[in-house]
């Protein structure tokens, strides 16, 4: 579903030049759970944010469903509908409600009625568990909630893909549970999912493969099983012998 | 633990503050035997103005009716046509019998009219809100043109906003006028609006690019990546939080812009200070004029401030 082939993201600040992602080769399928992980500073966020094109890449391609989203002709926006993301700080907009948060997209750019934006957002809150919260403004939510109806906004476009950066990463541990719930609910119904995270018990559980990056490099990418108990990298070795 | 304190004896410390300071004020303008004619002001807000009643022929007065403080007069002329007026009892020039040529004064009438000072007041007004308004929307597209990612409206925008800030608005106002107003053939009052809505609009720029760069990128990120267009999601995230975060020194802006519009009086408009200045010439009592001048200025800047920080209030309510 998800094509990437020699990706190259190169930041150059100043004459300091980056290579925040080389040469990057890989494919996701349809209903297929990515984890990516990696030390920070590895361009896993880099990656993920190619892959929407909030990030413009230096060479190489990305697809999904055969839209390039290099190709000049592609309007970005009508490819950007089809993947919905989360932040790893929410980004949710203060001035609107949890309901108008949203119904925004959905008024904008898919056109939907009032009604049936409405139904729709609230039938998502519901199952992120905060449909009580649909009129309350998103500073007046804990940090889980206001993930939670961050996920209920992208979902709310219908995304055929869903990339998630560092989701838990901003959270408080308690909170960080209901978070990868709603993931694992949703990778369960069978969306395809990109997720940079540090969650490793997330990756073991729920992820059908994980990629390790170093420095821009995509070092593995394997099974969990295999990853977790028999990394081949040695920087992947290193990576693991420090956080688990 | 924090103590509570009673404040009003520092309230009362303000109030004798400030009627030492209008004492010695008062004490000032006695040493210069300067005389008060508060009396004189109150006439050039609003006036009685008087309007004379003429006689259209050589007639004579056949018959006068007085009916509380007015007088209808019936005229026949010679012919036997009839010409009624009515004017006020107490400017009656004509007994009932008197004969009168073509255009004798028979009477006055009288009506409420507004003063020099109150038409300077309007005009101020409208002067104001027209400037402000398109100053707004100047500004508005200046500044976002500011952020655009087009060199050409990027320099443009540049050149324009560097231009009208390091020049004065008084300089603005003789070139609008005496230049491109004698080109272009503009009345004063399009010159000085035009001057004034230009300088506004710089400064609004100015405004509205700082408070677009201040929200955080991820919201745009996160409306772009919902599939909204830049336009888009400049119109329904950035702008709404940008407005809320910029609305104190918009405001600031306006009502510095109701004073500014002062100095459209050098080309001869004649708003608030210019009526002002020409009541005086008329009543000799300058500093009666001027204070009430000042005090108009506060009569249409205090209640802005006020809707300022009311609006203010009711958008934070999502904070």
């Amino acid at each position: 579903m998800i094509e990437v082939r020699d990706l190259v993201k190169v930041f150059d600040t100043r004459g300091h030049v980056v290579r925040a992602v080389d040469n990057v080769t890989t494919q996701v399928a349809k209903g297929e759970v990515l984890v990516v992980i990696g030390p920070s500073g590895s361009g896993k966020s880099t990656f993920l944010r190619c892959l929407n094109g909030l990030e413009e890449f230096d060479s190489g391609s990305v697809s999904i469903d055969g839209l390039q989203l290099a190709d000049p002709k592609t309007d970005v926006n009508a490819y950007r509908r089809e993947v919905g993301m989360v932040f790893q700080h929410f980004n949710l907009f203060p001035h609107m409600t949890v309901l108008e948060n949203l119904c925004l997209a959905q008024k904008v750019v898919r056109k939907r009625g009032k009604k049936e934006r409405e139904a729709k957002a609230l039938a998502l809150l519901e199952k992120v568990g905060i449909a009580q919260k649909a009129n309350e403004f998103p500073s007046r939510l804990s940090g889980g909630q206001q993930q939670r109806v961050a996920i209920a906004r992208a979902l709310a476009m219908e995304p055929k893909v869903m990339l998630f950066d560092e989701p838990t990463s901003a959270l408080d541990p308690e909170m960080v549970g209901e978070v990868l719930d709603v993931m694992k609910t949703l990778a369960l119904e069978g969306m395809t999912m990109v997720c940079v995270t540090h969650e490793m018990g997330f990756a073991r559980e729920v992820a059908d493969r994980v990629l390790f990056f170093d420095h821009g490099k995509l070092l593995e990418d394997a099974a969990p099983a295999q990853f977790f108990d028999a990394p081949k990298d040695p920087r992947a070795q290193a990576f693991l012998r420090q956080v688990l | 633990m924090k103590q509570k304190k009673a404040q009003w004896p520092w309230h009362l410390l303000t109030v004798l503050v400030l009627v030492g300071l209008a004492g010695a004020l008062y004490y000032a303008t006695s040493l210069m035997s300067y005389e008060w004619r508060w009396n004189r002001v109150p006439q050039y807000f609003v006036y009685q103005a008087e309007e004379s009643q003429r006689a259209s022929d050589i007639s004579t007065v056949s018959e006068l009716v007085r009916k509380g403080d007015v007088a209808e007069v019936t005229l026949r002329n010679d012919e036997g046509n009839e010409q009624h007026l009515t004017v006020a009892e107490n400017s009656l020039q004509v007994a009932k019998g008197d004969d009168v040529a073509e255009g004798d004064v028979v009477g006055v009438t009288r009506h409420w009219a507004a003063g020099p000072l109150l038409w300077g007041l309007w005009t101020t007004l409208w002067l104001s809100v027209v400037s402000g308004v398109l100053g707004l929307l100047i500004g508005l597209a200046t500044g976002l043109c500011r952020l655009s990612n087009n060199p050409t409206l990027r320099d443009l925008s540049t050149i324009y906003v560097e231009l009208v800030r390091g020049t004065p608005l008084l300089v603005q106002i003789f070139i609008f006028y005496f230049f491109i107003g004698t080109v272009l053939n503009l009345s004063r009052e399009f010159a000085g609006i035009a001057a004034l809505s230009l300088f506004t609009g710089a400064y609004v720029a100015e405004i509205i690019r700082a408070g677009v760069q201040s929200i955080a990128r991820g919201q745009n990120e996160a409306a772009r990546s919902l599939g909204l267009s830049a336009g888009q999601s400049m119109r329904h995230v950035v702008l709404p939080q940008a407005f809320k975060r910029v609305l104190p020194p918009l405001a600031g802006q306006f009502i510095s812009l109701v004073k500014d519009t002062s100095l459209v009086s050098v080309i001869a408009i004649t708003e608030l200070l210019k009526s002002g200045r020409e009541v005086i010439t008329t009543s000799f009592s300058p500093f009666e004029i001027l204070f009430c001048v000042a005090g108009l200025y506060l009569l249409i800047n205090l209640p802005l401030s006020k809707i300022a920080s009311r609006l203010e209030r009711r958008l934070a309510q999502s904070d």
